[in-house]
Protein backbone atom coordinates (compact mmCIF):
# COMPACT_ATOMS: atom_id res chain seq x y z
CA UNK A 1 0.00 0.00 0.00
CA UNK A 2 1.38 3.52 -0.83
CA UNK A 3 1.73 5.85 1.86
CA UNK A 4 -1.39 7.53 3.00
CA UNK A 5 -1.88 11.29 2.27
CA UNK A 6 -3.31 11.27 6.26
CA UNK A 7 -2.50 9.18 9.16
CA UNK A 8 -3.86 9.69 12.43
CA UNK A 9 -3.83 6.96 15.03
CA UNK A 10 -5.24 7.62 18.51
CA UNK A 11 -4.70 11.55 18.50
CA UNK A 12 -6.11 14.05 21.06
CA UNK A 13 -6.08 17.59 20.70
CA UNK A 14 -6.74 19.73 24.33
CA UNK A 15 -7.75 23.45 24.41
CA UNK A 16 -7.44 25.15 27.91
CA UNK A 17 -7.83 21.37 29.34
CA UNK A 18 -10.51 20.34 27.03
CA UNK A 19 -10.61 17.85 24.64
CA UNK A 20 -12.02 19.31 21.41
CA UNK A 21 -10.73 16.51 19.01
CA UNK A 22 -10.53 12.86 19.66
CA UNK A 23 -9.68 10.37 16.81
CA UNK A 24 -9.00 6.60 17.03
CA UNK A 25 -7.89 6.47 13.20
CA UNK A 26 -8.00 8.34 10.17
CA UNK A 27 -6.45 7.09 7.02
CA UNK A 28 -6.44 8.97 3.91
CA UNK A 29 -5.41 7.81 0.34
CA UNK A 30 -3.53 10.18 -1.75
CA UNK A 31 -6.29 11.21 -4.25
CA UNK A 32 -8.92 10.50 -2.19
CA UNK A 33 -12.33 13.16 -2.00
CA UNK A 34 -13.56 13.34 1.41
CA UNK A 35 -16.05 16.35 3.29
CA UNK A 36 -16.19 16.46 6.46
CA UNK A 37 -19.50 17.15 8.45
CA UNK A 38 -20.68 17.94 11.96
CA UNK A 39 -22.05 20.43 14.03
CA UNK A 40 -20.12 23.85 15.18
CA UNK A 41 -17.87 23.00 17.58
CA UNK A 42 -17.44 19.32 16.41
CA UNK A 43 -13.48 19.70 15.69
CA UNK A 44 -13.65 20.46 12.29
CA UNK A 45 -11.67 23.30 12.07
CA UNK A 46 -9.56 21.87 14.70
CA UNK A 47 -8.78 19.16 12.77
CA UNK A 48 -7.31 21.70 9.90
CA UNK A 49 -5.17 23.34 12.32
CA UNK A 50 -3.83 20.18 13.01
CA UNK A 51 -3.15 19.20 9.60
CA UNK A 52 -1.29 22.18 8.78
CA UNK A 53 0.56 21.98 12.04
CA UNK A 54 -0.83 25.23 13.21
CA UNK A 55 -1.73 22.87 16.25
CA UNK A 56 0.50 19.63 17.76
CA UNK A 57 -1.35 16.82 18.64
CA UNK A 58 -1.54 16.84 22.44
CA UNK A 59 -0.75 13.19 22.50
CA UNK A 60 -1.14 10.35 19.67
CA UNK A 61 0.77 9.91 15.70
CA UNK A 62 -0.30 12.66 13.85
CA UNK A 63 1.43 11.76 9.93
CA UNK A 64 0.57 14.27 7.16
CA UNK A 65 2.07 13.55 3.74
CA UNK A 66 4.36 11.68 4.95
CA UNK A 67 5.87 14.00 7.77
CA UNK A 68 5.30 13.22 11.36
CA UNK A 69 3.41 16.45 13.21
CA UNK A 70 3.56 14.51 16.58
CA UNK A 71 6.76 15.16 17.31
CA UNK A 72 7.02 19.12 16.51
CA UNK A 73 7.91 19.91 13.41
CA UNK A 74 10.48 22.34 12.63
CA UNK A 75 10.20 25.95 11.41
CA UNK A 76 11.62 24.60 7.90
CA UNK A 77 9.93 21.12 7.67
CA UNK A 78 7.01 23.16 8.52
CA UNK A 79 7.03 25.84 5.51
CA UNK A 80 8.02 22.92 3.53
CA UNK A 81 5.04 20.64 4.39
CA UNK A 82 2.95 23.73 4.23
CA UNK A 83 4.48 24.30 0.92
CA UNK A 84 2.32 20.83 -0.49
CA UNK A 85 -0.95 21.31 1.75
CA UNK A 86 -3.24 24.14 -0.06
CA UNK A 87 -6.25 25.82 2.56
CA UNK A 88 -8.98 27.66 0.70
CA UNK A 89 -11.26 29.23 3.93
CA UNK A 90 -14.57 30.42 4.79
CA UNK A 91 -14.07 34.34 3.04
CA UNK A 92 -11.36 37.00 4.38
CA UNK A 93 -8.46 35.20 4.35
CA UNK A 94 -6.74 37.32 1.60
CA UNK A 95 -4.92 40.23 2.61
CA UNK A 96 -7.63 42.86 1.83
CA UNK A 97 -4.71 45.49 0.87
CA UNK A 98 -3.15 43.88 -1.88
CA UNK A 99 -4.83 43.61 -5.45
CA UNK A 100 -6.37 40.27 -6.18
CA UNK A 101 -3.14 39.35 -8.52
CA UNK A 102 -0.86 39.80 -5.55
CA UNK A 103 -3.11 37.85 -3.39
CA UNK A 104 -2.90 35.06 -6.08
CA UNK A 105 0.98 35.20 -5.97
CA UNK A 106 0.93 34.42 -2.34
CA UNK A 107 0.39 30.98 -3.61
CA UNK A 108 4.08 31.02 -5.25
CA UNK A 109 5.95 32.33 -2.22
CA UNK A 110 7.28 29.16 -1.00
CA UNK A 111 8.89 29.05 -4.99
CA UNK A 112 10.20 32.22 -5.23
CA UNK A 113 13.08 33.34 -2.75
CA UNK A 114 14.61 36.78 -1.59
CA UNK A 115 13.85 40.34 -2.38
CA UNK A 116 11.30 39.20 -5.43
CA UNK A 117 9.03 38.21 -2.75
CA UNK A 118 9.49 40.56 -0.08
CA UNK A 119 8.99 43.34 -2.83
CA UNK A 120 6.22 41.39 -4.99
CA UNK A 121 7.58 41.91 -8.00
CA UNK A 122 7.20 37.97 -9.64
CA UNK A 123 9.41 35.87 -12.42
CA UNK A 124 7.47 36.26 -15.58
CA UNK A 125 6.53 32.42 -15.21
CA UNK A 126 4.88 32.79 -12.16
CA UNK A 127 3.16 35.74 -13.40
CA UNK A 128 1.60 33.72 -16.10
CA UNK A 129 0.72 30.70 -13.74
CA UNK A 130 -1.09 33.27 -11.56
CA UNK A 131 -2.53 35.11 -14.73
CA UNK A 132 -3.58 31.32 -15.64
CA UNK A 133 -5.65 30.71 -12.42
CA UNK A 134 -7.54 33.66 -12.32
CA UNK A 135 -8.59 32.63 -16.05
CA UNK A 136 -9.20 29.54 -15.10
CA UNK A 137 -11.22 30.95 -12.04
CA UNK A 138 -13.11 33.42 -13.97
CA UNK A 139 -11.38 36.59 -12.10
CA UNK A 140 -9.23 37.76 -14.98
CA UNK A 141 -11.15 40.88 -15.46
CA UNK A 142 -10.81 41.82 -11.18
CA UNK A 143 -6.82 41.05 -10.92
CA UNK A 144 -6.03 44.42 -10.52
CA UNK A 145 -8.84 45.65 -8.06
CA UNK A 146 -7.81 45.65 -4.22
CA UNK A 147 -8.85 41.97 -2.48
CA UNK A 148 -10.84 43.89 0.08
CA UNK A 149 -13.32 44.84 -2.93
CA UNK A 150 -14.37 41.63 -3.81
CA UNK A 151 -17.43 40.13 -3.46
CA UNK A 152 -17.93 37.13 -1.08
CA UNK A 153 -18.12 34.42 -4.44
CA UNK A 154 -15.39 36.29 -5.81
CA UNK A 155 -13.08 36.04 -2.47
CA UNK A 156 -13.40 32.65 -2.76
CA UNK A 157 -12.52 32.07 -6.67
CA UNK A 158 -9.16 34.23 -5.57
CA UNK A 159 -8.89 31.85 -2.77
CA UNK A 160 -9.20 28.61 -5.06
CA UNK A 161 -6.93 30.18 -7.16
CA UNK A 162 -4.28 30.93 -5.00
CA UNK A 163 -4.51 27.44 -4.20
CA UNK A 164 -3.89 26.43 -7.68
CA UNK A 165 -1.04 28.32 -8.06
CA UNK A 166 0.27 26.72 -4.74
CA UNK A 167 -0.18 23.32 -6.64
CA UNK A 168 -0.42 21.66 -3.34
CA UNK A 169 -0.51 17.50 -3.26
CA UNK A 170 -3.08 17.90 -0.06
CA UNK A 171 -6.11 20.86 -0.42
CA UNK A 172 -7.77 21.67 2.89
CA UNK A 173 -10.89 23.61 1.91
CA UNK A 174 -12.96 24.83 5.62
CA UNK A 175 -16.27 25.86 4.73
CA UNK A 176 -15.20 27.43 1.41
CA UNK A 177 -19.06 28.25 0.83
CA UNK A 178 -20.28 29.27 3.96
CA UNK A 179 -20.93 32.81 3.01
CA UNK A 180 -22.36 32.20 -0.41
CA UNK A 181 -25.60 32.18 -2.41
CA UNK A 182 -26.59 28.57 -3.61
CA UNK A 183 -25.64 29.65 -7.14
CA UNK A 184 -21.99 31.17 -5.87
CA UNK A 185 -21.73 28.00 -4.02
CA UNK A 186 -22.17 25.30 -6.36
CA UNK A 187 -20.00 27.06 -8.78
CA UNK A 188 -16.98 27.40 -6.27
CA UNK A 189 -17.42 23.46 -5.10
CA UNK A 190 -17.06 22.76 -8.87
CA UNK A 191 -14.22 24.76 -9.62
CA UNK A 192 -13.09 23.47 -6.36
CA UNK A 193 -13.33 19.88 -7.25
CA UNK A 194 -12.50 20.46 -10.76
CA UNK A 195 -8.72 21.91 -9.85
CA UNK A 196 -7.75 19.40 -7.16
CA UNK A 197 -6.94 17.45 -9.96
CA UNK A 198 -5.22 14.84 -8.78
CA UNK A 199 -4.61 15.89 -5.29
CA UNK A 200 -5.92 14.90 -2.42
CA UNK A 201 -9.24 16.59 -1.13
CA UNK A 202 -10.72 17.52 2.03
CA UNK A 203 -13.72 19.81 2.82
CA UNK A 204 -15.94 20.57 5.60
CA UNK A 205 -19.49 21.52 4.32
CA UNK A 206 -22.88 21.98 5.64
CA UNK A 207 -24.99 21.57 2.48
CA UNK A 208 -25.93 17.91 2.40
CA UNK A 209 -26.58 18.71 -1.39
CA UNK A 210 -22.94 19.75 -2.15
CA UNK A 211 -21.37 16.36 -0.42
CA UNK A 212 -21.32 14.32 -4.08
CA UNK A 213 -19.71 17.31 -5.94
CA UNK A 214 -17.18 17.30 -3.01
CA UNK A 215 -16.95 13.86 -1.78
CA UNK A 216 -16.79 10.32 -2.31
CA UNK A 217 -16.43 9.84 1.44
CA UNK A 218 -17.66 11.52 4.23
CA UNK A 219 -16.15 11.44 7.77
CA UNK A 220 -19.50 12.84 10.03
CA UNK A 221 -17.79 14.28 13.80
CA UNK A 222 -19.33 15.21 16.55
CA UNK A 223 -17.81 16.03 19.74
CA UNK A 224 -14.47 15.79 18.61
CA UNK A 225 -14.56 11.98 17.56
CA UNK A 226 -15.36 10.54 14.15
CA UNK A 227 -19.38 9.17 14.39
CA UNK A 228 -19.58 7.58 11.21
CA UNK A 229 -16.79 7.16 7.87
CA UNK A 230 -19.16 6.62 5.18
CA UNK A 231 -19.23 6.40 1.33
CA UNK A 232 -20.87 9.25 0.17
CA UNK A 233 -23.96 7.03 -1.80
CA UNK A 234 -24.90 5.96 1.87
CA UNK A 235 -24.71 9.17 3.98
CA UNK A 236 -28.50 9.92 4.50
CA UNK A 237 -31.29 11.74 6.44
CA UNK A 238 -30.73 9.33 9.52
CA UNK A 239 -27.07 9.58 9.30
CA UNK A 240 -27.18 13.54 9.09
CA UNK A 241 -30.10 14.09 11.77
CA UNK A 242 -27.78 11.78 14.19
CA UNK A 243 -25.10 14.16 13.72
CA UNK A 244 -26.81 17.33 14.16
CA UNK A 245 -28.62 16.03 17.25
CA UNK A 246 -28.28 18.59 20.01
CA UNK A 247 -25.46 17.38 22.71
CA UNK A 248 -27.93 16.38 25.48
CA UNK A 249 -30.19 14.17 23.64
CA UNK A 250 -29.93 10.73 22.72
CA UNK A 251 -28.66 8.69 19.70
CA UNK A 252 -32.04 8.39 17.30
CA UNK A 253 -31.01 5.20 17.30
CA UNK A 254 -29.22 2.49 19.20
CA UNK A 255 -26.92 2.51 16.36
CA UNK A 256 -23.48 2.34 15.59
CA UNK A 257 -21.06 2.20 12.73
CA UNK A 258 -19.39 -0.93 13.88
CA UNK A 259 -22.05 -2.92 15.14
CA UNK A 260 -25.77 -1.51 13.21
CA UNK A 261 -26.31 -2.19 9.39
CA UNK A 262 -24.98 0.40 7.26
CA UNK A 263 -28.99 0.76 6.63
CA UNK A 264 -31.37 0.50 8.88
CA UNK A 265 -34.89 1.07 8.37
CA UNK A 266 -36.00 4.69 9.62
CA UNK A 267 -38.64 3.28 11.01
CA UNK A 268 -36.93 2.23 14.18
CA UNK A 269 -38.50 3.52 17.56
CA UNK A 270 -36.34 6.36 19.20
CA UNK A 271 -35.95 4.33 22.78
CA UNK B 1 -18.49 28.26 26.11
CA UNK B 2 -16.78 30.51 29.11
CA UNK B 3 -18.48 33.30 29.69
CA UNK B 4 -16.49 36.08 31.83
CA UNK B 5 -18.56 37.31 34.48
CA UNK B 6 -18.54 40.85 34.27
CA UNK B 7 -18.35 42.71 37.32
CA UNK B 8 -22.01 43.65 38.43
CA UNK B 9 -21.44 47.33 39.21
CA UNK B 10 -20.21 47.86 35.72
CA UNK B 11 -23.18 46.48 34.18
CA UNK B 12 -27.10 47.59 33.04
CA UNK B 13 -28.68 50.38 33.56
CA UNK B 14 -28.33 50.48 37.57
CA UNK B 15 -24.48 50.29 36.78
CA UNK B 16 -24.80 53.39 34.38
CA UNK B 17 -27.28 55.31 36.66
CA UNK B 18 -24.50 55.59 39.52
CA UNK B 19 -21.63 56.54 37.26
CA UNK B 20 -23.79 59.33 36.18
CA UNK B 21 -24.59 60.37 39.82
CA UNK B 22 -21.04 59.89 40.68
CA UNK B 23 -20.13 62.19 37.64
CA UNK B 24 -22.88 64.51 38.78
CA UNK B 25 -21.84 65.04 42.14
CA UNK B 26 -17.98 65.39 41.16
CA UNK B 27 -18.87 68.68 38.58
CA UNK B 28 -21.10 70.33 41.98
CA UNK B 29 -18.14 69.55 44.24
CA UNK B 30 -16.03 71.47 41.89
CA UNK B 31 -18.23 74.41 41.19
CA UNK B 32 -19.58 75.04 45.17
CA UNK B 33 -15.59 74.08 46.04
CA UNK B 34 -14.35 76.62 43.67
CA UNK B 35 -17.35 79.79 45.04
CA UNK B 36 -16.73 78.26 48.26
CA UNK B 37 -13.20 79.81 47.95
CA UNK B 38 -14.19 82.75 46.08
CA UNK B 39 -12.20 82.19 42.83
CA UNK B 40 -15.25 81.32 40.58
CA UNK B 41 -15.48 85.59 40.08
CA UNK B 42 -14.94 86.96 36.25
CA UNK B 43 -12.81 90.52 37.50
CA UNK B 44 -14.35 94.11 38.36
CA UNK B 45 -15.35 95.14 34.39
CA UNK B 46 -15.53 92.10 32.63
CA UNK B 47 -17.02 93.58 29.53
CA UNK B 48 -15.47 96.58 29.24
CA UNK B 49 -12.21 94.80 29.30
CA UNK B 50 -13.96 92.67 26.84
CA UNK B 51 -14.63 95.13 24.43
CA UNK B 52 -11.08 96.65 24.88
CA UNK B 53 -9.36 93.92 23.85
CA UNK B 54 -11.73 93.54 21.21
CA UNK B 55 -11.46 96.69 19.45
CA UNK B 56 -7.28 96.20 19.97
CA UNK B 57 -8.12 92.24 18.22
CA UNK B 58 -10.32 93.90 15.31
CA UNK B 59 -7.54 95.53 13.43
CA UNK B 60 -4.52 93.40 13.40
CA UNK B 61 -1.28 94.54 12.84
CA UNK B 62 -0.19 93.46 9.27
CA UNK B 63 -2.77 95.69 8.28
CA UNK B 64 -0.26 98.69 8.63
CA UNK B 65 1.41 96.84 5.89
CA UNK B 66 -0.98 99.16 3.43
CA UNK B 67 -2.93 101.52 5.78
CA UNK B 68 -0.10 102.39 8.39
CA UNK B 69 1.45 106.10 8.44
CA UNK B 70 4.41 105.97 6.46
CA UNK B 71 5.67 108.96 9.09
CA UNK B 72 4.23 108.44 12.31
CA UNK B 73 6.15 110.71 14.40
CA UNK B 74 6.30 110.48 18.20
CA UNK B 75 6.32 113.82 19.68
CA UNK B 76 7.31 115.04 23.32
CA UNK B 77 5.18 117.12 25.47
CA UNK B 78 6.50 120.85 24.24
CA UNK B 79 5.63 119.18 20.58
CA UNK B 80 9.62 118.33 19.59
CA UNK B 81 10.03 115.29 17.43
CA UNK B 82 11.55 112.50 19.24
CA UNK B 83 11.19 110.10 16.27
CA UNK B 84 9.78 109.45 13.07
CA UNK B 85 8.57 106.10 11.86
CA UNK B 86 7.53 104.35 8.82
CA UNK B 87 4.82 102.21 10.29
CA UNK B 88 4.56 100.46 6.99
CA UNK B 89 8.06 99.67 6.95
CA UNK B 90 8.57 98.52 10.71
CA UNK B 91 5.10 95.76 10.10
CA UNK B 92 6.37 94.47 7.11
CA UNK B 93 9.47 93.87 8.89
CA UNK B 94 7.38 92.24 11.33
CA UNK B 95 5.67 90.16 9.25
CA UNK B 96 8.98 88.82 7.65
CA UNK B 97 10.35 87.61 10.90
CA UNK B 98 6.50 86.11 11.45
CA UNK B 99 7.20 84.05 7.68
CA UNK B 100 10.66 83.07 9.55
CA UNK B 101 8.96 81.93 13.56
CA UNK B 102 6.41 79.78 11.16
CA UNK B 103 8.98 77.51 9.45
CA UNK B 104 10.79 77.47 12.65
CA UNK B 105 7.63 76.09 13.92
CA UNK B 106 6.79 73.85 11.51
CA UNK B 107 10.84 72.49 11.51
CA UNK B 108 9.89 71.93 15.03
CA UNK B 109 6.69 70.05 14.44
CA UNK B 110 8.15 67.99 11.34
CA UNK B 111 11.15 66.84 13.23
CA UNK B 112 9.86 66.26 16.33
CA UNK B 113 7.13 64.19 15.20
CA UNK B 114 9.14 62.20 13.17
CA UNK B 115 11.63 61.30 16.35
CA UNK B 116 8.64 60.58 18.22
CA UNK B 117 7.03 58.15 15.72
CA UNK B 118 10.19 56.54 15.07
CA UNK B 119 11.30 55.84 18.77
CA UNK B 120 7.80 54.50 19.19
CA UNK B 121 7.81 52.04 16.87
CA UNK B 122 9.78 49.27 18.57
CA UNK B 123 7.93 50.08 21.53
CA UNK B 124 4.15 49.96 19.93
CA UNK B 125 5.63 46.30 18.66
CA UNK B 126 6.15 45.14 22.32
CA UNK B 127 2.46 46.58 23.85
CA UNK B 128 0.98 45.00 20.51
CA UNK B 129 -1.21 42.15 22.80
CA UNK B 130 -1.43 40.04 19.74
CA UNK B 131 2.52 39.93 18.89
CA UNK B 132 2.48 38.53 22.23
CA UNK B 133 6.22 39.90 23.58
CA UNK B 134 6.81 38.97 26.46
CA UNK B 135 5.43 40.12 29.25
CA UNK B 136 7.85 42.49 31.31
CA UNK B 137 9.30 44.03 28.21
CA UNK B 138 5.29 44.56 27.25
CA UNK B 139 4.52 46.25 30.71
CA UNK B 140 8.05 47.82 30.73
CA UNK B 141 7.24 49.30 27.34
CA UNK B 142 3.66 50.38 28.04
CA UNK B 143 4.71 51.91 31.15
CA UNK B 144 7.20 54.19 29.13
CA UNK B 145 4.60 55.68 26.63
CA UNK B 146 2.13 56.08 29.46
CA UNK B 147 4.48 58.14 31.00
CA UNK B 148 5.78 59.94 28.33
CA UNK B 149 1.90 60.58 27.09
CA UNK B 150 0.80 61.99 30.23
CA UNK B 151 3.32 64.71 30.70
CA UNK B 152 3.01 67.93 28.87
CA UNK B 153 5.14 69.00 25.86
CA UNK B 154 5.78 72.27 27.82
CA UNK B 155 7.25 70.36 30.75
CA UNK B 156 9.32 68.43 28.22
CA UNK B 157 10.17 71.87 26.63
CA UNK B 158 10.94 73.36 29.98
CA UNK B 159 12.83 70.65 31.62
CA UNK B 160 15.03 70.47 28.17
CA UNK B 161 15.43 74.16 27.70
CA UNK B 162 17.94 73.94 30.57
CA UNK B 163 19.43 70.75 29.35
CA UNK B 164 19.78 71.65 25.68
CA UNK B 165 19.38 75.05 25.86
CA UNK B 166 17.19 77.55 24.61
CA UNK B 167 16.45 76.60 20.92
CA UNK B 168 13.76 74.73 18.35
CA UNK B 169 16.50 71.45 19.31
CA UNK B 170 15.02 71.53 22.55
CA UNK B 171 11.26 72.13 21.09
CA UNK B 172 11.93 69.60 18.63
CA UNK B 173 12.64 66.61 21.81
CA UNK B 174 10.18 67.64 23.73
CA UNK B 175 7.57 66.92 20.63
CA UNK B 176 8.89 64.06 20.02
CA UNK B 177 9.18 62.65 23.71
CA UNK B 178 5.23 63.50 24.76
CA UNK B 179 3.99 62.19 20.98
CA UNK B 180 6.21 58.74 21.04
CA UNK B 181 3.35 57.84 24.23
CA UNK B 182 0.45 58.65 21.53
CA UNK B 183 2.22 57.25 18.72
CA UNK B 184 3.02 54.00 20.77
CA UNK B 185 -0.80 53.97 21.28
CA UNK B 186 -1.91 54.19 18.00
CA UNK B 187 1.08 52.18 16.39
CA UNK B 188 -0.13 49.40 18.92
CA UNK B 189 -3.31 49.42 17.37
CA UNK B 190 -2.56 49.45 14.10
CA UNK B 191 -0.94 46.33 14.85
CA UNK B 192 -3.60 44.68 16.96
CA UNK B 193 -6.25 45.59 14.11
CA UNK B 194 -4.30 42.98 11.82
CA UNK B 195 -6.46 40.22 10.29
CA UNK B 196 -4.94 36.92 11.55
CA UNK B 197 -6.21 34.94 9.39
CA UNK B 198 -5.49 36.33 6.88
CA UNK B 199 -1.83 35.86 7.89
CA UNK B 200 -1.87 32.45 8.58
CA UNK B 201 -3.63 31.91 5.62
CA UNK B 202 0.02 33.48 4.54
CA UNK B 203 2.07 30.84 6.86
CA UNK B 204 -0.32 28.37 5.23
CA UNK B 205 1.22 28.69 1.72
CA UNK B 206 4.83 27.57 3.21
CA UNK B 207 5.77 31.36 3.38
CA UNK B 208 8.77 32.30 5.58
CA UNK B 209 9.25 34.71 7.82
CA UNK B 210 9.57 37.64 6.25
CA UNK B 211 8.15 36.52 3.18
CA UNK B 212 4.67 36.90 5.91
CA UNK B 213 5.64 40.55 6.49
CA UNK B 214 6.07 41.71 3.08
CA UNK B 215 2.98 40.32 1.89
CA UNK B 216 0.60 40.45 4.94
CA UNK B 217 1.62 42.38 7.72
CA UNK B 218 3.53 45.12 5.65
CA UNK B 219 0.69 46.07 2.90
CA UNK B 220 -1.72 45.95 6.12
CA UNK B 221 -0.38 48.01 8.60
CA UNK B 222 2.02 50.80 6.65
CA UNK B 223 -1.32 52.95 5.64
CA UNK B 224 -2.27 53.21 9.01
CA UNK B 225 0.95 54.18 10.05
CA UNK B 226 0.99 56.70 8.08
CA UNK B 227 -2.40 57.64 8.96
CA UNK B 228 -1.35 58.05 12.33
CA UNK B 229 1.58 60.24 11.71
CA UNK B 230 -0.42 62.54 9.62
CA UNK B 231 -2.54 62.99 12.45
CA UNK B 232 -0.29 63.40 15.35
CA UNK B 233 2.13 65.63 12.98
CA UNK B 234 -1.23 67.67 12.41
CA UNK B 235 -1.83 67.65 16.12
CA UNK B 236 2.37 68.77 16.78
CA UNK B 237 2.12 71.78 14.32
CA UNK B 238 -0.88 73.11 16.71
CA UNK B 239 1.10 72.18 19.97
CA UNK B 240 4.68 73.57 18.84
CA UNK B 241 2.82 77.48 17.94
CA UNK B 242 3.00 77.37 21.69
CA UNK B 243 6.20 76.12 22.65
CA UNK B 244 8.31 79.31 21.69
CA UNK B 245 7.00 81.04 24.90
CA UNK B 246 9.17 78.59 27.00
CA UNK B 247 12.13 79.65 24.52
CA UNK B 248 11.99 76.68 21.88
CA UNK B 249 11.48 79.43 19.15
CA UNK B 250 9.07 79.68 16.54
CA UNK B 251 5.77 81.17 16.90
CA UNK B 252 5.06 80.77 20.35
CA UNK B 253 8.00 83.41 21.05
CA UNK B 254 6.20 86.08 19.08
CA UNK B 255 2.87 85.09 20.96
CA UNK B 256 4.62 85.26 24.41
CA UNK B 257 6.14 88.83 23.00
CA UNK B 258 3.08 90.07 21.61
CA UNK B 259 0.94 89.47 25.14
CA UNK B 260 4.30 90.48 27.51
CA UNK B 261 4.13 93.87 25.78
CA UNK B 262 0.14 94.10 25.33
CA UNK B 263 0.43 94.22 21.80
CA UNK B 264 -2.78 92.92 21.18
CA UNK B 265 -3.32 94.09 17.25
CA UNK B 266 0.10 91.48 16.61
CA UNK B 267 -1.06 89.00 18.36
CA UNK B 268 -4.28 89.14 16.35
CA UNK B 269 -1.90 89.08 13.47
CA UNK B 270 -0.07 85.66 14.53
CA UNK B 271 -3.05 84.00 15.89
CA UNK B 272 -4.65 84.63 12.09
CA UNK B 273 -1.67 82.93 10.99
CA UNK B 274 -1.40 79.80 13.80
CA UNK B 275 -5.18 79.77 12.35
CA UNK B 276 -4.20 79.23 8.85
CA UNK B 277 -1.02 77.26 9.58
CA UNK B 278 -3.19 74.99 11.48
CA UNK B 279 -6.42 74.25 9.16
CA UNK B 280 -4.53 74.13 6.37
CA UNK B 281 -2.45 71.15 7.41
CA UNK B 282 -5.79 69.87 8.69
CA UNK B 283 -7.05 70.24 5.71
CA UNK B 284 -4.29 68.40 3.17
CA UNK B 285 -3.75 65.71 6.00
CA UNK B 286 -7.21 64.62 6.55
CA UNK B 287 -7.50 64.38 2.43
CA UNK B 288 -4.44 62.08 2.22
CA UNK B 289 -5.66 59.72 5.66
CA UNK B 290 -8.79 59.43 3.74
CA UNK B 291 -7.26 58.22 0.46
CA UNK B 292 -5.14 55.74 2.42
CA UNK B 293 -8.36 54.42 3.96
Amino acid sequence: MTTPCIDLRNVRCDIGGRTVLDIAQLRVAPGERVAVIGHNGAGKSTLFRLLTGFMAPTQGSAQVLGRDLGRGLGARELRLLRQEVGQVMQGLHLVGRLSVRDNVQIGALARVPGWRSWARVFPAGEVARAEAALQQVGLLARAGARADQLSGGERQKAGVARMLVQGPRLILADEPTAALDPAAAAEVCQLLAASAAGATLITVVHNPALLPVLARRVIGLRQGRIAFDLPVDEVGDRQLLDLYRPADQEPVAHWHISTAPLRAPISESTP
Amino acid sequence: MVHLPRHPWASGRLGFGALGLVYAALVVACVWTLLAEGDLSVGRAPLANLAKTLGEFAYPSFLDVWFGNPRLEYTSDDGTVLRVENRQQVEADYLAGLARATWTTVRIATLGSLLGAVLALPLAVLTARNLAAPRALAIAAKAVLDTLRSIHTLVFGLVLVGIVGLGPTAGILAIGLHSMGTYGKLFAEAIESLDMAAIHAVQGVGASRTQVFFNAVWPTVLPQFVSAHLYIWEFNIRDSTILGIIGAGGLGLLISEATSLFQWDRLATVLLVVVLLVASFDAMSRRIRKALA
